[in-house]
């Protein structure tokens, strides 16, 4: 049985497991005996690129099968400034598990900017290293770069995130229709967006500071995003019909 | 034809031709049982959950069967004994010409016995049987899912078929016989039949509500809610009883609730075409209804074969094959009705009423679709509720239900009203017969609505079993898209079944002024005390008594199915926390054991069916008993007022409220997870005993409410004169009431023992 690792984004960790991606995005969404139930988000890394930045010996000690024979299921590595010590370039797949422990992979793509629509809105669900929700008139690629560059005294070493829907919002914050989005505080959503229409020099607004453990993955606007500065990793997500014929037991349980 | 003297050649021949047409229904039953029987059922893996489905069910039909049979027993004894209570009519002194009294009252007695036993065994069968069929086609839906879309809708739907046509075929096989046999004095003996089909579609009903709802319920609860367990989880120990309920309630329970409609319109028109073939010695007033089923099994037939899913098709649009069939089956009813009407009867009135009807059917179905399809404004306005919460959701549902109700009773008296036109200038027993009519109409297409209806539970549950089975990705979309348009189906029959169980109530009101009328006349009442010429006047403080009394007892009724449900999904909830606990079963290693679930909800819905039906067979009784067969009258009208009202507002707002909850599921408002889903949930749990118990057992209750008034007015009128007190009477309606305060206290509790389930 070979040892898998993976990055989880809430809470941040760095995971050993024997156990395969599919299987291990179950285990961390109902536990070993399913008793429970939560979403999860992990990056699969790729072992060689962090042999330097963890203790290979110690891995290898502990993750071991079971006294069963069972694989084990989980061996912390380590908890707090993961993302900031993993190299982007260690990262492969990002899964992503509903409650009832069905996974999707994302395949990892370079960003590609040129495609970026100025002038529109965003949201973004911050996942890693810290969670807040964020509306922006900043591009994915500005949105990274302004908050890993060191340019404003908010700096982060590199940032995991989500683009939401915003629908009309996005480019008419005051009147957009809010027929399909289902965040709870529209008003304040409204209230926010209107700010960074009017203000120029404000770009980026907290809408809610709680992150509440769980994302609604049918409101997933591009796909994932994980970078510092001018490189950006993006994780585009399907769309609903492609994801319906992609991942069926996903789609379902979404 | 000895008990049709007068009957032409081809009046002969037609009612000939309509018994074997019933009989022909019935063996294209057997034909399409033979196909579906004939089909794989899949892998060991798919067998072995369905065999927990069909030892469930089964266990569940043994239990109800031996509920049951010592009540058919006892209301035998009761119904052939009520001759010597009231004399046999006029009429079947003159169909059994030369017999003696005493010989008589044996020959009507022992028909008015053997009518009941043939109409609660033919309920009986129909709702057992269909309910065999469901569970024998379910596997083999999902087995052949896995090769294509057509083949798994044309077995999904051919064993709905069979369920349709056995309704078809046992309603039009009784009604037709008992009529050749009785000929004028049929009526005597079609109460018999009529109360025999509607007693057990009344337990069908309220056990299968009951059962269903505990079990679906009770495991959404703990599996879904708590567990996080996906639908139809294995580890879930209700999910079997989960998949049973769906046959018990939404088969069984509404195939007999349909019978006793299809049963009762036929049994009212029949009762007041004897009172006008008295009055103007026409035959066609009783042959031309019969003719009207016949034709419409026919059409029946062709129609439902016709549903076929296209090979080349990939759009899986199931319902787009099941309305070809039905808009053809309507097509060739109407032509047939028309020419029928044109060489037969030489005149428009009757074949205009049957035209009503069928609009009437298409009209409530629209109603229907409007306020609980998510295409439309209401259920979108519902989802759309979700945003701001549970209460603003159930709210909007409430005021939507509140709604429909208004609105599918205007139609009903538009209905009414069509048929006080066509019969315009005319005495009021005609009026009557039109609005019968109307009810042959609505229920022409029985066949198809059965189908269609069965078809839900057998497409619910074969998605079950591949999902149980962990059938592949295409097998399951094929399901998936089966189960969604079966949930289309159900509804719409649903409303149908509520329409046409309102539309037999009126005619048998009507039925009950003539019937009584009839009795007054044969004991000497004077005309101005006879209840044709004064009618049901609910200025007289007794009337209104019993119009209020009325009222109530749809409210007691659902209050008592509604608090059974809870109490069994509460039992329910235990037991599966109690096998989540159990170490191995949430790791798969070791099976739960589901027949406790099943047990559960079949005792628990058992326990009910007496004190209820108690409460419907005695309530009008007490009132006749007490407050005179006027009073009955008023009792009657507010049954039906409260009760018509009622079920549509339960039927609506929980349609709504389970399809809001769809759109949501379906990604609307961030789909399953988002607060808007929290909200959609509770409407949809609140909403569920509503729309799957407590509405649909109103249906068949107001028809054995109707149908012991019937019974128990001449026993009145003979016993209780006008302005004289009755000690007799006045016992009787104490008893009944000691009962009736007994049969409460039954049930709310539930049951005067508690059950113990060994552990």
């Amino acid at each position: 049985m070979s040892n898998f690792i993976y990055l989880t984004a809430t809470p941040e960790a760095l995971i050993a497991s024997m156990l395969p991606p599919l299987e291990f995005g179950a285990y961390l969404s109902t536990g070993t005996k399913k008793r429970n139930k939560g979403q999860a988000i992990f990056f699969e890394v790729d072992l060689d690129k962090i042999e330097k930045l963890i203790d290979i010996e110690s891995l290898n000690r502990r993750c071991v099968p079971k006294a069963d024979g069972r694989p084990k299921s989980s061996v912390y590595l380590s908890v707090y400034k993961v993302l900031e010590l993993i190299p982007l370039s260690a990262l492969k797949s990002l899964y992503l598990t509903t409650d009832t422990g069905h996974t999707l992979e994302l395949k990892k793509t370079q960003y590609n900017t040129s495609r970026e629509v100025l002038g529109k809105l965003h949201l973004f669900q911050e996942l890693c290293p810290v969670t807040p929700l964020v509306a922006s008139e900043l591009t994915p690629s500005a949105f990274v770069k302004r908050l890993t560059d060191g340019s404003i005294p908010i700096v982060l070493p590199k940032l995991f995130f989500v683009e939401l829907i915003l629908g009309e919002l996005a480019s008419n914050p005051l009147t957009g229709s809010v027929e399909q989005l289902p965040y709870s505080n529209i008003g304040h959503l409204r209230d926010c967006l209107e700010i960074l229409k009017g203000e120029y020099e404000k770009h980026m607004k907290t809408v809610q500071r709680v992150y509440s453990g769980s994302l609604l993955y049918r409101t997933i606007e591009s796909g994932f995003y994980v970078g510092a500065k001018d490189e950006v990793l993006f994780y585009p997500y399907p769309s609903l019909t492609e994801l319906e014929n992609l991942n069926y037991e996903f789609f379902r349980s979404i | 034809m000895v008990s049709l003297p007068g009957a032409s050649p081809f009046e002969v021949a037609a009612i000939w031709t309509v018994l074997v047409i019933a009989f022909f229904g019935l063996a294209y039953a057997m034909f399409l049982r033979r196909q579906v029987m004939a089909c794989d059922k899949g892998t060991e893996k798919m067998q072995d959950v369905w065999d927990g489905i069909r030892l469930g069910a089964n266990a569940y039909l043994k239990r109800q069967l031996r509920t049951i049979v010592p009540l058919i027993f006892v209301f035998t004894v009761i119904l052939f004994l009520s001759v010597y209570v009231v004399p046999p009519t006029a009429e079947s002194k003159l169909r059994f010409v030369g017999y003696s009294d005493e010989s008589l009252k044996l020959i009507i007695g022992f028909g008015r016995a053997v009518a009941f036993i043939m109409g609660a065994v033919f309920s009986l069968l129909v709702g057992q049987f269909g309910m065999r069929m469901a569970v024998q086609a379910n596997v083999r839906v999902a087995s052949a899912s896995r090769r294509s879309f057509a083949e798994a809708l044309k077995i999904a739907y051919r064993a709905g078929t069979v369920t349709g046509m056995l309704t078809d075929g046992l309603g039009l096989l009784g009604g037709t016989l008992i009529f050749i046999i009785f000929g004028v004095a049929s009526p005597d003996t079609l109460l018999g039949f009529g109360f025999g089909g509607t007693l057990l579609a009344l337990f069908m009903r309220v056990g299968g509500g009951i059962y269903t709802k505990a079990a679906d319920v009770g495991a959404d609860l703990v599996g879904k809610v708590e567990a996080g367990l996906p639908e139809d989880d294995e580890r879930n120990a209700a999910v079997i009883a989960d998949l049973v309920g769906d046959n018990v309630g939404d088969c069984a329970g509404m195939a007999a609730d349909i019978f006793e409609s299809y049963e009762v319109t036929i049994v009212s028109t029949l009762i007041l075409g004897v009172v006008l073939f008295t009055q103007t010695h026409e035959l066609s007033w009783i042959i031309f209804p019969l003719l009207v089923r016949g034709i419409g099994v026919l059409s029946s037939i062709v129609g439902t074969y016709l549903v076929k899913g296209n090979k080349n098709d990939k759009s899986n649009n199931a319902l787009k094959a099941i309305n070809k069939g039905f808009y053809s089956s309507a097509a060739i009813s109407i032509t047939a009705f028309g020419i029928l009407s044109y060489f037969y009867l030489n005149d428009w009135r009757s074949f205009l009423s049957v035209v009503v009807g069928i609009l009437l059917a298409i009209v409530l179905d629209e109603i229907t679709k409007h306020f609980t399809d998510g295409h439309y404004h209401p259920v979108k306005d519902i989802a759309k509720n979700s945003k701001t919460g549970s209460a603003t959701l159930i709210l909007k549902g409430l005021s939507y239900g509140f709604e429909i109700a208004v609105w599918q009773t205007l139609v009903i008296a538009i209905t009414i009203f069509a048929s006080v036109m066509i019969y315009y200038g005319q005495p009021i027993v005609y009026v009557l017969y039109g609005v019968a009519m109307t009810g042959i109409g609505m229920l022409t297409l029985t066949g198809n609505n059965v189908a269609m209806d069965a078809f839900g539970p057998i497409a619910d549950n074969a998605n079950g079993i591949g999902e149980l089975s962990h059938l592949d990705k295409d097998a399951r979309k094929i399901m998936d898209s089966l189960d969604a348009t079966g949930n289309t189906t159900k509804a719409i029959t649903k409303g149908v079944a509520i329409g046409s169980a309102v539309i037999a109530a009126v005619a048998l009101f009507g039925s009950f002024i003539t019937d009584v009328s009839k009795v007054q006349i044969q004991m000497g009442f004077d005309k101005s005390a006879q209840l044709i010429e004064t009618g049901i006047r609910i200025s007289v403080p007794m009337v209104f008594i019993g119009l209020l009394i009325g009222g109530t007892i749809p409210f007691l009724f659902s209050s008592l199915t509604i608090n059974a449900v809870t109490r069994a999904a509460a039992q329910i909830v235990e037991e599966v926390r109690r096998q989540f606990r159990i170490p191995g079963i949430i790791e798969r290693t070791v099976k739960p054991d589901y027949q406790r679930a099943v047990d559960i909800c079949t005792v628990s819905a058992q326990r009910e069916l007496v004190p209820l039906a108690l409460i419907a067979v005695l309530s009008p009784i007490l009132i006749g008993a007490l407050l005179g067969v006027e009073a009955l009258g008023g009792f009657l009208a507010g049954v039906i007022l409260s009760g018509q009202l009622l079920a549509v507002f339960m039927a609506g707002a929980g349609g709504a409220w389970d399809n809001a909850k769809k759109m949501i599921e379906d990604g609307l408002y961030g789909g399953k997870g988002s607060e808007a889903h929290h909200a959609a949930v509770v409407g949809d749990t609140v909403g569920d005993p509503l729309k799957d118990t407590a509405g649909p057992a109103l249906n068949p209750m107001i028809k054995v409410i109707n149908l012991v008034s019937l019974l128990a007015a001449p026993v009145i009128i003979a016993y209780q004169k006008p302005g004289q007190a009755s000690v007799g009477m006045f016992i009787t309606g104490a008893i009944c009431f000691v009962i009736i305060v007994g049969a409460i206290t039954f049930s709310k509790r539930g049951g005067f023992k508690k059950e113990v389930f060994e552990t």
